[in-house]
């Protein structure tokens, strides 16, 4: 689309300047401006997908992943493997390139009868299971996930968490370039992991395993 | 339990200005003693209102009180009142003030016997008469009753539980438990209502008794037996010795009431040991107020039969025969006397330096009795020495034949009763993993080498430049010291400068820092590359301030500006600060001893320059080197505090090339070059080396989990260098051959079970899974692949 994009206005430019007379010559066709952002189009589907948020602007693009209505989970984490050209932001809330949007519940939900635990919120320094990192190849890999086995399992049809893509302005890309992104691996938790309880059980144990799942991308391009 | 029960407070005197008037240590015309007799009633108002007034510094409440109960006026004309310390009226057992009152002046009060923080609820459910009959079926009385029961209802501190009582056999005449005055009871509460029930025996059948029973006021259990019968005391004596390490000597021993010696010398000290003060005294003469030298009983083979005696029993008052000790099984004879010998004759030198040189009465200033057990035995105490401050004790081990000498050489003992300074004052936490354990370790070997230097001439008031020979040990490793202090790393373990990383070495061997700090400050630096005492970070050296001023200005630092109450706050960085305010104090240039500049503080500045720790007199400020410590009191530091030393240490994942982080301050180049392993690993330390150091400066990390030492130096001053540790986990979770965050999903399968469902979930590879698994897995995620 791109190139034939660009053939048509090259005809009518030509086109112009012939009925105008007085040149023989053909100027080359103006080259696209340089790209100063990022845009994004949302994948079709209803199933898991990265979702553009509202907040984004040109430099920042903001994605949202999104999972199926109605699909209970735990949590879900993904590797994103985009081009050097775009730089994976990290948020300030989390220090990781991932943010929490409040759905899981990344804590320990109630204390365990004698053992001293606390309950949410009386700790601001309690680990949580959120974390992130670009690794080499520019790959971003994110995970969030409910640690307490007592909290419910939580509708993906919601914006679950959000990562941010950057332009790298020193990339010297046009606008409408293409940037390819892929998952490379995408797994969740589900919400059957077994009646709870405080020892382990062979129910548990049997369901200790993260599930695959494919994530849909839309396409990215400089802007 | 013990973080509950209440304490004497510490040697508390406080002062309340009354006006001028003699000086308290001025000595009164006789003229004049009447006239301070007649004013003794008013005096002892003036105490009780005093200590009345008190009452909320020292923890004590408004249901308590001071009642005045003994009285008298001294040589000086000061009102000496003694005054017990009641609960709704009723006596405190053991808990008395002592205040001196003179015509002018202040009034003193010695409070360190007092109880506070009291608590105690109900009353007692026990009447003073089943008291009484509980104190009389014990007693057994064979024949009539000297004078009835005296019974007084009392509040009885648990401190003073009854323990272990001893008699003489008169058979052998070997101190053996009196299983009469033996009370072993257990108590739940600080503080219980008790009786205090007096009884007194004299008649054919019973011989002469006076025993004292405390009941408990709820239970009727005998919470202490104390026999009140005074016995005469023991004539101090000087015996002569025959010393392995010392040679002949004199050392001081008491001629007993059975009319043997003892190593026993009641001259040095006033306040009872807190161990030996379990044993009643029996009719030797002994008591636990003294200095003394014990010894542990083996058996043939050398194994501890875990009974302990006191060198007694000796005609002539000649111990010892001089030689190495191996008669296992016959502690008490001559050869064992020798390792009894070597020890009191260290122990008497060091109580007279520390109280001649540096005013200081006994270890603990209070004057307070410590005792030697030679012959210690069993895995730990063979082959080492140790200062226990419960028992205010030094016990020393026989060492091993064809090893280790017995650990009875002078500095060896004089360390250790510097432990008996160190922990009654700053209280340096003396594990690895903390800078001050160097500290610590470092106090005694110095003040060692300064009472040696105090016995190697005639008894004085100050250190002497003669008798040191900056050596640990020598001659208990047979010519090898434990320790040297001019060049501490000779015995290639120890460190001869500070490095961030050095808490990591075993407090003994980070030592070696201020060791030769000190012995650069009283003897000197050379200038000479090469030289033992030559420091590359004072090249041009420097000149020593002599023993004296050395000692002087580091037992003040120590035991008025340095205190670390057991949480391992101090560093070798506070150390010279406060030396260097010492050193103004007592050598400035000023008028007042307060000068702003000295070369006696520029002799600390250096000294403590020449091994690295702050910049030399003059110098600007110097690279340096720090391992990241970026954790900042996250989740781990603050629940690991118990695992010392995590501020300094990162979490790294296996089998992956990361970039430890590391600071270089006060230099704009900031390059480092890594190498793997460090400096403490020559310590024995735990840490592995491993991985790889790849061209660019990044370390591939090797595939194995635990903790990995790693070094930077800086390569705008090689001098300046860090390790740090590393602990390498693996993330990999899910077991798909990748550590990425998805991982994190099996964390919370396992989370908090009581087991883990599978290994792989933690990152120690445990079988359980907690926070300290998120922080971990979250921590060096961040370390590792972190995004700015």
């Amino acid at each position: 689309m791109r190139k034939l994009g660009f053939l048509i206005s090259g005809l009518l430019l030509s086109l112009t300047l012939a009925c105008g007379g007085g040149s023989h010559t053909t100027p080359a066709p103006a080259p696209p401006a340089a790209a100063t952002g990022l845009t994004y189009t949302d994948p079709t589907g209803t199933g898991w997908r990265l979702v553009k948020d509202v907040h984004s602007t040109p430099s920042r693009l903001l994605l949202n992943l999104v999972g199926p209505a109605g699909l209970h989970t735990r949590g879900a984490g993904f590797n994103l493997k985009a081009p050097d050209a775009v730089r994976f932001g990290a948020f300030t809330e989390s220090g990781f390139p991932i943010k929490d949007l409040g759905v899981y519940e990344l804590w320990n939900t109630n204390p365990w009868p004698g053992d001293g635990s606390v309950a949410v919120g009386s700790d601001p320094l309690e680990p949580r299971l959120i974390a992130g990192g670009v690794k080499a190849g520019n790959l971003l890999t994110v995970g969030i996930f409910q640690k307490d086995r007592r909290a419910t399992a939580k509708d993906s049809g919601q914006p679950l968490c959000q990562i941010a893509l950057e332009y790298d302005a020193a990339s010297n890309l046009r606008v409408g370039d293409t940037l390819p992104l892929a998952i490379t691996k995408a797994k969740h938790m589900a919400e059957d992991i077994g009646a709870f309880a405080i020892s382990p059980t062979l129910e548990m144990a049997s369901k200790a395993q993260l599930v695959d799942m494919t994530i849909a991308v839309g396409s990215l391009r400089a802007n | 339990m013990h973080g509950t029960l209440p304490r004497p407070l510490t040697a508390l005197v406080f002062a309340l200005a009354l006006g001028a008037g003699l000086s308290a240590a001025q000595p009164v015309p006789v003229s004049a003693r009447a006239y301070h007799v007649a004013q003794q009633p008013r005096r002892v108002t003036l105490a009780q209102g005093q200590l009345m007034s008190l009452r909320p510094s020292l923890g004590i409440s408004d249901r308590e009180a001071f009642v005045p109960v003994h009285a008298f006026t001294n040589a000086e004309g000061e009102a000496v009142v003694r005054l017990d310390h009641t609960f709704d009226g009723h006596r405190v057992v053991g808990s008395q003030a002592i205040a001196k009152v003179p015509l002018g002046g202040t009034i003193q009060t010695l409070t360190h016997h007092l109880q506070s923080n009291l608590r105690l609820a109900g009353e007692p459910t026990l009447s003073a008469e089943k008291a009484t009959a509980i104190a009389l079926r014990h007693l057994d009385p064979k024949g009539v009753m000297k004078d009835a029961p005296r019974v007084e209802r009392v509040v009885f501190p648990s401190q003073f539980l009854g323990g272990v009582a001893t008699i003489v056999d008169p058979e052998t005449g070997r101190t053996v438990v009196d299983r009469k005055l033996t009370v072993l009871p257990k108590l739940a509460e600080p503080f219980v209502w008790a009786y205090e029930v007096k009884t007194r025996l004299q008649n054919e059948q019973d011989g002469l008794k006076q025993l004292t029973y405390y009941i408990d006021g709820r239970s009727g259990k005998i919470l202490r037996v104390n026999d009140a019968i005074e016995r005469q005391a023991v004539t101090p004596a000087t015996g002569t010795g025959k010393g392995y390490y010392n040679g002949a000597v004199s050392i001081p021993t008491s001629l007993m009431l059975d009319g043997t010696y003892a190593m026993y010398d009641p001259t040095r000290g006033t306040l009872p040991n807190p161990n030996l003060q379990w044993f009643t005294p029996d009719e030797s003469g002994w008591s636990a107020t003294g200095l003394q030298a014990w010894y542990e009983q083996n058996d043939a083979e050398g194994n501890n039969t875990w009974m302990s005696y006191l060198f007694q029993g000796n005609t002539e008052n000649s111990w010892g025969d001089g030689l190495p000790f191996t008669a296992y099984g016959s502690e008490g004879g001559a050869n064992g006397q020798t390792s009894g010998v070597d020890a009191m004759y260290a122990m008497t030198a060091t109580w007279d330096f520390y109280k001649n040189v540096l005013g200081l009465d006994g270890v603990d200033g209070k004057g307070t009795t410590i005792y030697a057990q030679v012959g210690m035995t069993g895995s730990w105490y063979r082959n080492n020495a140790a200062w226990d401050s419960w028992a205010m004790g030094l016990f020393l081990g026989t060492g091993t034949p064809g090893g280790y000498g017995s650990f009875t050489e002078f500095d060896v003992v004089a360390h250790e009763m510097t432990h008996g300074v160190t922990s009654t004052t700053a209280k340096f936490v003396n594990a690895a993993g903390y800078e001050e354990a160097g500290l610590n370790e470092a106090t005694s070997d110095f003040f060692a080498q300064m009472a040696k230097a105090y016995a190697s001439a005639e008894p004085g008031t100050t250190v002497p430049e003669t008798g040191t020979d900056w050596r640990i040990g020598f001659k208990v490793g047979n010519g090898t010291p434990v320790r040297w202090m001019d060049k501490p790393s000779k015995d290639q373990r120890s460190a001869d400068s500070w490095y961030d990383g050095l808490n990591y070495l075993d407090g003994h061997f980070s030592a070696g820092v201020l060791n030769r700090a000190l012995y650069f400050l009283a003897h000197g630096a050379s200038s000479t590359p090469g030289a033992d005492d030559y420091s590359p970070y004072l090249p041009h050296g420097m000149k020593g301030i002599g023993n004296d001023k050395a000692a002087r200005i580091w037992f003040k630092t120590v035991t008025e500006r340095l205190y670390s109450g057991g949480v391992g706050q101090v560093t070798f960085l506070d150390a010279r600060e406060q030396a260097i305010q010492v050193a103004l104090q007592l050598y400035g240039e000023s008028a007042g001893g307060y000068g702003m500049d000295s070369e006696t503080s520029h002799a600390v500045e250096n000294a403590f320059a020449a091994v690295n720790v702050g910049r030399a007199y003059g110098e600007g400020p110097r690279t340096q080197v720090r391992f990241a410590d970026w954790r900042d009191h996250d989740w781990i530091s603050r629940n690991h505090s118990s695992d010392i030393g995590y501020e300094h240490k990162q979490f790294l994942p296996i089998g992956e090339t990361v970039r430890p982080r590391i600071t270089v301050l006060n230099n704009p180049n900031t390059a480092v070059t890594w190498t793997l392993g460090g400096p403490s690993l020559y310590n024995g330390g735990s840490a592995n080396k491993g991985g790889v150091i790849n061209a660019d400066g990044s370390w591939t990390t090797p595939f194995n989990l635990g903790w990995y030492a790693i070094t930077a130096t800086s390569q705008a001053d090689p001098r300046q260098f860090a390790e740090g540790r590393c602990f390498l986990v693996n993330l990999d979770t899910d077991g798909d051959n990748e550590q990425d965050a998805v991982d994190l999903g099996c964390i919370a399968f396992s989370w908090y079970l009581t087991n883990g469902l599978n290994p792989a979930h933690s990152m120690f590879n445990a079988p359980w899974v907690d926070d300290s698994d998120v922080a971990t897995f979250v921590d060096a995620m961040k370390a590792t692949w972190w995004v700015k």
